[in-house]
């Protein structure tokens, strides 16, 4: 730990502060139904990256990607995670599916059944099973689908692997799959070289939906995507997910797609968040200098608005070496000697308001207007 | 138009006006197997001295390829058929082509050998360039300082410690902390912004008077993409270079621009200033493109208006206007039959449209007929 025993435990108790408090769940989700159990209890998460040197690739480090991460989500909510590269949000999303073991931490899922299972320490083979409540869809539409199988069987696979119905009503369902996502359903026998790359991300989410998740984790989805397919695929997202109940987390570095999207977001720094809140609240008024500062960053896209941005000095922290205490003390214009000491917790500072800032409670920061 | 380029008086006023670069009706063509691709098909337009030029438009709209046919550096089977490049050089007395005017000269770059000595000159001397990746654009094996120095013997032809000194002053100079330290790295050690810094201080190692800079931060995340956009306005303002900006991120252009060029599919399809464009967008295209950005400023969760369909295959380019398959506005009988030319807009001082909403095709075009469409 950075600051020996004593900063392990702050950021230990941190945790379990979080847990006590109910969680870092927002205000009332929109619409959906209220159900005291979140689908995805996510506590003190950590994925640590040995580096090694030399010839004997002795360990001389270790990169926290994700560093001590909690939160909640709940059912029919969209959670984004942002940040910048190398801020661990991707890596957190690894875990939760289990494409990387994490170090530690607790990540309990509510199943289908009503069941709850850690998937931070469930053995591979008890994985399989869950495939099929959560999926992913990817950032790159083009090296995410297999060139060499037709519509069908990129979109089947899952129904294939699972052993879900015949041939003929895998047929069926990859036919209602491609409709829902809005493809025709004669597609099926062609290959994705003749898609765009819209229609490629619209492929990919079909594939994702084919065994009915509860949970779906999207990477990107639009990054790779023109400007006007982008809004086709967001607006995709959002009626597929009030028509089938879905839950997502959203990973994604661009505000202005996750303000289009989001219930909620957790905005991550080196491994760790910072701030979640309410999509609303954390874009209008931002209560951690991080968040701020990313707002401000934001090119708007109106001549008029050229304003006064806050441009942070430096490069964002190296996780392998992160500075003391606040690992964003460097960069933050508001850093008192407290901050370079002590990391801060992340505190309840209003009703579903969480911030990891020990001047939290007394900055007044710039946020965006609606 | 061209005779407007020689007559550059002195003063700063009358030289801000005149554009330094006119691109005038430029096509640059891929001749595949499969078919002839029209990267740029009839593109126009002026890039004016020590202002900033945005192209913007999605894939495939040819913004990248019209600034490899400026630097004379596209490749193979794709060459430019025709058209001009008009680039002012500064220095007096040069074997130029085009007709020279006093202490400038105009040359036609189509005109040149990509490979001549004076393209060369003008590659890197006259025009600096920053592309995309600069981890893709820097040798993995040489020292960045190695790198800069041989451009800046090759165009300045300095001594080698003199060259070091240089691209140590011009580390520094983009904000490259412990320049004498880094001068020595490689690509691979530096940061993604420290790379794209390194990048802007070899373009910038000669002086040039136009910077292009191709989607110079699209792979930079947000807060050093602020960095860099501000440095770039700092090396402007300083330097007095002219900038064209190739984005596809219409924030970045409101931030940077002074006039926009908006292209789809090869074409110049609306010009202007950035106002006029951000704000009395003419073309349904630019107008569709502006309402489907995710803003930041959109209430949250709200579903975005899209723009239909998807960008055509190159090799399935629409006859007529190439937007009409996805213009929610299109005119059956015309959009599908003609190709619209880029026209002044009414009343809007520098903005021009290629479209027949607003300006009828010849024929049915006549003066008043085309202020009637403009004020549909």
């Amino acid at each position: 730990m950075t600051g020996g025993p004593g900063a392990a435990g702050t950021a230990t108790g941190a945790g379990a502060a979080v847990g006590a408090a109910g969680g870092p769940v927002g205000g009332a989700p929109r619409g959906a139904s209220v159900d005291d159990e979140p689908l995805l209890r996510v506590r003190g998460l950590r994925k640590h990256f040995p580096i090694r040197r030399g010839v004997l690739r002795g360990l001389v480090g270790q990169v926290r990607a994700v560093d001590d991460v909690s939160f909640d989500l709940r059912r029919g909510e969209t959670l984004s995670l942002v940040g910048e590269s190398g801020c661990g949000k991707t890596t957190t999303a690894r875990c939760i599916l289990r494409a990387l073991a994490p170090t530690a931490g607790e990540i309990r899922f509510r199943r289908a059944d009503g069941s709850t299972v850690d998937l931070a320490t469930l053995p591979k083979r008890r994985l399989r099973p869950l495939r099929r409540e959560m999926q992913m869809i990817f950032q790159d539409p083009y090296s995410s689908l297999n060139p060499r199988k037709t519509l069908l069987e990129i979109v089947g696979e899952p129904l294939r692997v699972h052993g879900v119905g015949g041939r003929k009503e895998r047929v069926d369902r990859v036919a209602a799959l491609l409709r829902m996502v809005g493809l025709r359903p004669e597609y099926l026998r062609r290959f994705p070289h003749a898609f765009s790359g819209g229609q490629r991300q619209r492929i990919g989410i079909a594939r994702a939906l084919a065994l009915s998740p509860s949970l779906v984790v999207a990477d990107e989805p639009v990054s790779a995507l023109d400007v006007s397919v982008q809004a086709q695929i967001l607006n995709l997202m959002l009626d597929l997910q009030a028509e089938l109940g879905l839950t997502y987390l959203f990973v994604a570095h661009d505000l202005s797609v996750v303000k289009h999207v989001s219930d909620r977001v957790a905005v991550m720094y080196v491994g760790r968040i910072v701030e979640v809140a309410g999509t609303e609240p954390l874009f209008r008024a931002p209560r951690h200098p991080y968040t701020e500062a990313l707002l401000s960053a934001v090119p708007k896209p109106d001549p008029r608005l050229r304003s006064q941005r806050i441009v942070l000095e430096g490069d964002v922290a190296d996780p392998g070496s992160p500075p003391p205490g606040c690992y964003f003390h460097p960069r933050c214009r508001y850093a008192i000697p407290a901050c370079r000491a002590e990391a801060p917790r992340l505190d309840a500072i209003a009703p579903g308001h969480w911030v990891a800032c020990h001047r939290a409670r007394e900055l007044t920061l710039r946020g965006v207007d609606a | 138009m061209t005779g407007a380029l020689v007559t550059a008086a002195p003063g700063a006023e009358a030289a801000a006006a005149v554009p330094i670069l006119a691109v005038r009706d430029l096509r640059t063509y891929f001749f595949a197997d499969e078919g002839t691709v029209r990267a740029v098909d009839g593109a126009s337009f002026e890039l004016r001295d020590q202002a900033t030029l945005g192209i913007v438009g999605e894939s495939g709209c040819g913004k990248s390829v019209t600034a490899r046919s400026i630097l004379r550096i596209v490749e193979r089977p794709g060459r430019i058929v025709s058209g001009q490049i008009l680039l002012r050089r500064a220095v007096a007395g040069a074997p130029a082509e085009g007709r020279s005017g006093p202490g400038a000269a105009v040359v036609d770059l189509v005109r040149l050998d990509a490979g001549s000595r004076e393209m060369r000159q003008i590659r890197g001397g006259d025009i600096g360039l920053v592309f995309q990746e600069p981890m893709t654009s820097f040798s993995p094996v040489h020292t960045v300082g190695n790198q800069m120095v041989e451009t800046i013997r090759l165009h300045l032809g300095l001594g080698r410690a003199a060259a070091r000194a240089r691209a140590i002053d011009l580390l520094h100079q983009v904000g490259v902390p412990r320049p004498e330290r880094r001068v020595d790295e490689y690509a691979f050690q530096l940061s993604g912004g420290l790379r794209q810094r390194a990048m802007i201080a070899t373009a910038l190692a000669c002086g040039p008077r136009i910077l292009i800079a191709d989607e110079p931060t699209t792979a930079l995340d947000v807060t050093t993409q602020a960095q860099i956009l501000d440095l770039l306005r700092q090396l402007q303002a300083r330097e007095g270079m002219a900038i064209m900006l190739i984005t596809h991120n219409l924030g970045v252009v409101a931030e940077m621009c002074d006039e926009v060029v908006v292209m789809y599919l090869g074409r110049v399809v609306e010009r202007g200033p950035v106002d006029a464009i951000f704000h009395a967008p003419r073309h349904p295209y630019t107008q569709a493109l502006l309402r489907s950005i995710p803003s930041i400023h959109a209430p949250v969760r709200t579903k975005l208006p899209t723009v239909a369909g998807s960008i055509p295959h190159p090799h399935n380019r629409p006859a007529g206007c190439p937007f009409h398959p996805r213009c929610a506005h299109w005119i059956r009988g015309t959009c599908e039959r003609h190709e619209p030319v880029l026209q002044p807009v009414d009343g809007a001082a520098g903005q021009q449209v290629a479209c027949f909403l607003h300006h009828p095709p010849a024929g049915a075009g006549t003066p008043a007929a085309a202020a009637a469409g403009a004020a549909r």
